[in-house]
């Protein structure tokens, strides 16, 4: 025993090098009665289904699918990156077929315009007046695909309807009908003919989620499945899940989580250190501390829990923050990612405990 | 008939050009005034008369004179500050070099000093390019950044773990009791060196660095009563924390036969 403390009796800090038999393996089986406040059994099943719905198409990828179910219980937008070929837009279809709520899908074209996405007013001879023709960006999931395929002036287009979830036309405010959810795939900018996406476009995306090369693995079990031809067969049978009622619901649960004050400052330092760090030309907004908050709720009660810890808060800071911060020119030249200022930044803050 | 002219007689081109020539000279000549025979008036002369008035001569005060010499701006000669010794010393190293360059030896040192400079830069641009850290090759470590942490934090080294344990449970602070009974948990740990204590380290990397399969089960649900008491703020009687109290006391148990096995 090495502790230096005395009077087992009474001091709790003591290492009881002589426990009576009976009691240490009572001790052993000890559990207290600590549980979840709140019902989460709704929001597991329906994490586990849609799970299993896209696992039927989706080889591997559990990180981008709970990042996923993160995103749509913390009410947010999603941009997932990756070179092609990696299922991105396959990813994003399933997930709208989860949800049993109306899906649209936007092809973004260098010549795309802001009203092909938004809609436009339409002249009616027979009643003689201007008529509101909505665009495809009315409806609960949005697939943009390709994204950055069109240039600054569409982007600036779905400021408004991404973040205030209503579209403004002459002079009319329309609101969308919620759930409302931008699922949008780029490439990465280096490629051929993107433009990159405005800062202030990518900080209305809650995460941008990178996404990589299979494993060896997981290409094998892909071919076996086209080979076998259950691709297109799976497609179609992918069930919905979750109604546009339920989701309202868990949401309000997910808002209702606790979040100790600790974490809150937590978060406030781990963004606040984004803007003074010398790697960083750019810093994140305070958008970012409330997008960390709100994702690390739904994923607390994605997990189970009634409440936020400081695994949450790290697991989602790069794909939180990683899109939403510009690396100095030095750094850019030298390699160095987003991700890893990230990560060095969670290294330079203490966990609240 | 190629030309109608306005003169009856006039119809080859001939007079046509004859009659043109005659304008020019009438023009030239003074046109209409020679042609009314009136020659030009001279315009009048007036003299004026000469200017008798008396003339005098202002100058500037003197007072203003001495206010603009005074000013920056009217002082054209640069009056040179004496030199300091700082100055005086650069002066001789730059005389002390001058003399020396002009040597043989110091050309030569001069010239292929600038090509070895010049070499020198070049490899250092590619190293950097090619982000290769030299101050391996001397034997000598890389130097890690030290981490910039917040320094009102606690350090679980200095913390009286005893005094703290039994004020918080004899106040009924069972949430801080728990809180700090899971920190003296982790300092045990850490003196045993079975884990390796971090600030930005997260209960579940300890986890992940207890290797021992029994302590890591022990563990694992201390960390889960901690999380629900700590973060979750769950409400604790004095039932549920003897429950806890229990449960660390066998897991520090285990901990010390563990190392005595």
């Amino acid at each position: 025993m090495t502790s230096d403390f005395s009077s087992p009796d009474t001091d709790s800090t003591t290492i009881p090098s002589a426990l009576p038999e009976n009691e240490l393996a009572s001790t052993n089986k000890t559990e207290t009665s600590f549980g979840s406040r709140t019902d989460f059994n709704q929001l597991q099943t329906a994490a586990t289904a849609i799970r299993q719905e896209l696992g039927r198409i989706i080889v591997g990828q559990q990180e981008l699918i709970e990042l996923l179910l993160t995103a749509i219980l913390a009410n947010g937008h999603v941009l997932l990156e990756g070179v092609p070929g990696v299922a991105k837009t396959l990813t994003a279809k399933l997930l709208a077929r989860t949800l049993d709520v109306p899906f649209s899908r936007i092809q973004f074209t260098p010549d795309l315009m802001p009203s092909d996405v938004l809609g436009t007013s339409i002249y009616r001879p027979n009643k003689a007046e201007f008529e509101f023709r909505p665009g495809p960006i009315f409806a609960s999931v949005v697939l943009i695909d390709e994204i950055n395929r069109a240039p600054a002036k569409t982007q600036s287009a779905l400021f408004e309807v991404m973040e205030e979830h209503h579209v403004t036309q002459d002079g009319v405010t329309y609101t969308m009908q919620e759930p409302f959810m931008v699922l949008a795939t780029q490439n990465p900018v280096e490629q051929e003919g993107t433009y990159r996406l405005p800062e202030a476009q990518l900080d209305r995306f809650l995460f941008k989620i990178h996404i990589g090369y299979p494993s060896t693995e997981e290409e094998v079990t892909i071919l076996q499945g086209h080979h076998a031809g259950r691709g297109s067969a799976m497609l179609s049978a992918v069930q919905a899940v979750l109604t546009a009622e339920q989701v309202a619901q868990l949401r309000q649960q997910v808002q209702q989580q606790h979040v100790e004050p600790k974490l809150l400052e937590y978060i406030a330092r781990i963004v606040g250190q984004t803007r003074a760090h010398k790697s960083l030309y750019l810093g994140a907004s305070p958008r970012a501390s409330l997008a960390l908050l709100n994702g690390a709720k739904a994923l607390a009660a994605l997990r189970g829990r009634d409440f936020v810890t400081p695994e949450d808060v790290q697991y989602l800071a790069p794909a939180v923050l990683r899109h939403r911060i510009l690396l100095t020119p030095e750094r850019e030249m030298e390699g160095t990612t987003p991700d890893e200022v990230v990560k060095l930044i969670l290294q330079q803050i203490e966990v609240p405990r | 008939m190629l030309y109608q002219s306005a003169i009856p007689g006039l119809t080859n081109r001939r007079s046509a050009k004859g009659l043109c020539l005659l304008c020019l000279l009438w023009l030239l000549a003074g046109g209409f005034p020679l042609a009314s025979g009136k020659a030009p008036t001279p315009a009048p002369i007036y003299s004026l008369p000469a200017d008798q008035s008396a003339v005098i001569l202002r100058k500037p005060r003197a007072a203003r004179l001495r206010e603009f010499r005074r000013q920056r701006a009217f002082q054209y000669i640069q009056i040179k500050s004496e030199q300091n010794a700082w100055d005086r010393f650069w002066q001789r190293l730059a005389n002390w070099l001058q003399e020396l360059l002009r040597t043989p030896v110091g050309r030569i040192t001069w010239k292929y000093g600038v090509y070895a400079f010049m070499v020198a830069a070049l490899v250092f641009a590619v190293l950097k390019l090619l982000q290769v850290d030299v101050t391996k090759a001397f034997g000598r470590a890389p130097k890690r950044a030290a981490l910039a942490y917040d320094t009102t934090t606690e350090n679980i080294h200095a913390l009286d773990f005893t005094a703290l344990l039994t004020e918080a449970e004899a106040k009924g602070n069972y949430r801080l009791a728990v809180r700090l009974g899971y920190l003296f948990v982790l300092k045990q740990l850490t003196d045993r060196s079975l884990i390796q204590w971090q600030p930005d380290k997260t209960n579940h990397d300890y986890l992940t660095e207890l290797t021992t399969t029994q302590l890591r089960a022990g563990f694992q649900e201390l960390t889960r009563q901690f999380e629900y008491a700590w973060y979750g703020e769950q409400p604790l009687t004095a039932e549920q924390y003897a429950l806890v109290r229990t449960a660390r006391l066998g897991f520090l148990h285990q901990l010390t036969s563990n190392r005595a096995a």
